[in-house]
């Protein structure tokens, strides 16, 4: 009787949904993802495809937002520390098994099993013991994830973390089949679509799972285009729904075009300028930081340079935190003329003058944009203070490995894009045990604020005290922030259900391609 | 003839050697490794992947142990894409290069020594001029103007012919393949000219003629052959350098070959992949290197290898 159940729906579902939507969606996905294995896939363009045909505990809906996946309910102990899910027992995967608690702790558990090497495991480390089963100091099985049966899951963590149930959304803590092999490019999958094939560099098509019960676009094709302006010709050509991004360049020819078409939207990221407090000329002289600060004017910078819709920074943290309030640098309020003031009688208290003026390096890695801020910034800087600034290309890894080290830089192209909605996200950069704290900031005072905060469950309380950690790095300045990213898409006005969200997720699942509209 | 082949096809092997070598030393001297990211890793995990590479041994050993892989053609696991071996990226994007590379060589040859010979047998007229002065347009407008030029007037005005991507269809192999073949083309045809101008004014044509054979069959009996000579030679690299992938064709008409495999591996530092596609187009160049020996030996008994050569 199971069987025949099966072999009905097998049956049955493609073909009501094909009844449904007919026309396959076809969407950029940018560069090739690194990799289908939820442990080791980083990209955005495999978190894009981990999403689709794969799912947590929970998932994010067209808003963004983190709702019910795999999970059907879930109770948080008043601590903050213990969570009890209900798994929802119609969860199946693509092989018809249900999606039980045991899968997600076999997923954990690899995550951050020594052997499996996971890029990505670290995003797990305040569950208990994770750190230890990183180190290869404990087994996997004492790490804080328990199944106790198969409809309930217990996960206890180290500390509370309020952004825990976005991270459930994040391919690291999503389940394992007891049935997949090491081959990650093969099923089951348990979300809405499973894949069917994959070609590298040319597609990835996705069918609809079958054993899901909404009714989806029955296909989807994700093509990997490493050229934007190739991108646009091929949307352009009617080959694509949706364009991962537009080329730099030509964001005023679209909007002029295609402007009804093109959706540009804030999205979670803040691009700054970091600076190197290890060495001269930025040891001890918050003054001169704040001069360059203010130095710069960002409105043409936004307007005029990059030109490609993103919003002048005054704050680390970006807007569209719900109530967290950015904290902005002094003076971000005023006219650009009042800060170019002050910036200067900052630089003369700061010793330097036009005729000993400051000799300056800014890095950056190879990149027309970067190319481009960094010439705009280094002649504003010049402008206004008169600083010699030379300009430092370097190959990709060249750069991360001179920013992350320390030695030769002094300042470098920064930036950060949020991997959950919180605050915190952006702050513990300035953390002084970080690895990402490429300025090498150390403040006993910053430390003590986010300590704190990783104490506390998401309230108000907890957000003061973030707001604080933010408002002392903007006195600090660490940092120069410049501009907020944005999302950039080109969506077919026959695609329906495309919502924008400031995490720029966007599932296959809620778009479908509609009769062609004929204006 | 045949030991002289022999020979050539064993100092391939001391070559490959030394093209390994040299690979994997210069690509592990480049600053920065597989794995830096924009985020650092934290050090637990960055020593875990590591040890998961064998990244953690000394690098005279990774060496040996490399040599070893290749000996049974295992070129390992890519660091960047990690889903896939070396072996299958190759696998499934050398046809795709092949067959652009060797549709567009056969287009270029053809073209390429037809236009030459016509602006040589019409030499200081308006056709050679205006074929000369083309090809000279051919040679000097790098693929990356004229591919998105291609793609905006057949692709997204006309709508003829899809805008990049890969099936298989002749459709998607049209624009890339005449990409690719223009300066070929131009390259050739300009080859061919000065070859067959030379040819044409040599002793053993001006006696064909003498003997009063008609003009066509004097090309096509007796000058085509030894003005074809500087082609082939030319061809045996450079068709090489086309079946492995095109990295400019690749990016913008969205085709899964190697040639940016080439690229994308020395910038990802994917050691593996890097050495897997340098030592698969080492062996291609010392192969077609040999074919075209072979090829113009068989054009030009003049130089026909002997044994004590």
């Amino acid at each position: 009787m199971k069987t025949l159940s099966r072999i009905v729906v097998l049956l049955v579902a493609p073909l009501l949904s094909s009844l449904v939507h007919t026309a396959p969606l076809m969407r950029g996905l940018g560069p090739e993802p690194d990799s289908l294995d939820i442990h080791h896939g980083q990209g955005v363009s495999s978190l894009n495809i981990l999403r689709d045909i794969r799912e947590g505990l929970l998932t994010v809906n067209a808003q963004g937002q983190a709702v019910a996946g795999a999970a059907a309910g879930w109770e948080v102990s008043r601590d903050g520390t213990r969570y009890r899910f209900e798994i929802d027992p119609s969860a199946r995967w693509s092989d018809g098994q249900p999606v039980t608690a045991d899968d997600f702790a076999r997923g954990w558990r690899r995550a951050l099993d020594p052997a499996t090497a996971s890029a990505n495991a670290q995003l797990l480390s305040a569950v208990k013991n994770a750190r230890a089963v990183l180190a290869g100091t404990v087994e996997p099985e004492m790490l804080g994830i328990e199944a106790v049966d198969d409809e309930t899951l217990k996960i206890e963590l180290e500390q509370p973390v309020p952004w825990l149930l976005y991270l459930l959304t994040h391919p690291v803590s999503y389940p394992l089949s007891q049935n997949g092999s090491d081959d990650h490019r093969q099923g089951p999958f348990n979300g809405a679509y499973m894949l069917q094939s994959w070609v590298p560099n040319a597609e990835l098509v996705l069918q609809a799972n079958p054993h899901r019960s909404a009714a989806f676009t029955p296909t989807v094709k994700w093509f990997p285009v490493q050229d934007p302006a190739s991108e646009l010709a091929r949307y352009r050509a009617g080959e694509l729904h949706i364009t991962e991004t537009i080329p730099p360049g030509r964001y005023r020819w679209l909007v002029a075009n295609l402007g009804r078409e093109l959706q540009v939207h804030p999205y979670l990221g803040t691009f700054f300028l970091g600076l190197n407090l290890r060495r001269e000329p930025f040891v001890a002289q918050p003054g001169l930081r704040r001069a360059l600060a203010l130095a710069i004017d960002r409105g043409k910078l936004t307007d005029l340079v990059l030109a490609s819709g993103e919003q002048p920074a005054f704050s680390l943290v970006p807007p569209g935190l719900g109530e967290y309030q950015p904290q902005a640098m002094a003076l971000s309020a005023t006219l650009q003329a009042e800060r170019e003031e002050e910036a200067r009688s900052l630089y003369r208290a700061a010793g330097y003058s036009a005729e000993k003026p400051l000799r300056l390096q800014l890095r950056f890695n190879t990149s027309s944009t970067h190319r481009r801020m960094a010439i705009a910034v280094a002649a504003m800087w010049k402008q206004v203070l008169g600083v010699h600034t030379e300009l430092v290309n370097e190959e990709w890894k060249v750069y991360v490995n001179n920013r992350r080290h320390g030695v030769v830089t002094q300042v470098f192209r920064g930036g950060w894009i949020a991997d959950y909605a919180d605050p915190s996200n952006f702050l513990d950069l300035f953390d002084s045990r970080s690895e990402q704290n490429w300025s090498g900031y150390a403040s006993a005072e910053l430390d003590r604020y986010l300590d704190t905060a990783r104490r506390m469950p998401a309230n108000r309380q907890r957000r003061r005290v973030l707001q604080q950690a933010e408002q002392l790095l903007m006195n600090d300045l660490p940092l120069i922030p410049l501009y907020y990213y944005v999302s950039r898409h080109l969506v077919k006005p026959e695609v329906e259900g495309f919502v924008p969200n400031v995490m720029d997720v966007h599932l296959s699942r809620y778009l479908t391609v509609g009769e062609r509209n004929t204006q | 003839m045949l030991k002289y082949s022999l020979r050539r096809l064993l100092w391939a092997v001391p070559t490959l050697v030394l093209l390994i070598t040299l690979a994997f030393f210069m690509m592990r001297v480049a600053p920065g490794g597989p794995f830096d990211s924009e985020k650092s890793l934290p050090p637990e995990i960055e020593a875990n992947l590591n040890a998961k590479y064998h990244l953690d041994e000394p690098l005279v050993q990774q060496y040996f142990r490399y040599l070893g892989q290749i000996l049974h053609l295992d070129f390992g696991p890519s660091f960047s894409y990690k889903d896939w071996t070396v072996n299958e990226l190759i696998a499934d994007g050398f046809p795709v290069s092949l067959t652009i590379g060797s549709l567009a060589m056969l287009l270029a040859f053809f073209a390429g020594t037809s236009i030459g010979t016509l602006a040589a047998l019409r030499q200081n007229t308006a056709v050679d001029y205006g074929a000369m002065g083309t090809a000279m347009i051919g040679i000097s407008i790098p693929n990356f103007v004229v591919a998105p030029l291609l793609i905006l007037l057949v692709a997204v005005y006309a709508g003829w012919l899809p805008a990049g991507g890969w099936d298989w269809s002749w459709q998607r192999m049209v624009l890339p393949v005449i990409t690719l073949a223009l300066p070929m083309i131009a390259y050739i045809a300009r080859l061919m000219r000065g070859s067959m101008i030379e040819v044409l004014h040599s002793n053993f044509i001006r006696t064909a003629r003498a003997k009063g054979l008609p003009e066509t069959t004097v090309i096509r009996r007796h000058a085509l052959k030894p003005a074809l000579l500087p082609v082939i030679s030319f061809m045996g690299p450079a068709t090489a350098g086309l079946i492995t992938g095109s990295v400019v064709i690749e990016r913008i008409f969205a085709i899964p070959g190697i040639g940016s495999y080439f690229v994308q591996g020395a910038m990802n530092r994917d050691y593996t992949l890097v050495m897997g596609v340098v030592v698969f187009y080492g062996i291609l160049i010392i192969l077609f290197n040999f074919l075209v020996d072979l090829i113009y030996a068989w054009f030009n008994p003049r130089i026909r290898y002997e044994d004590h050569g």
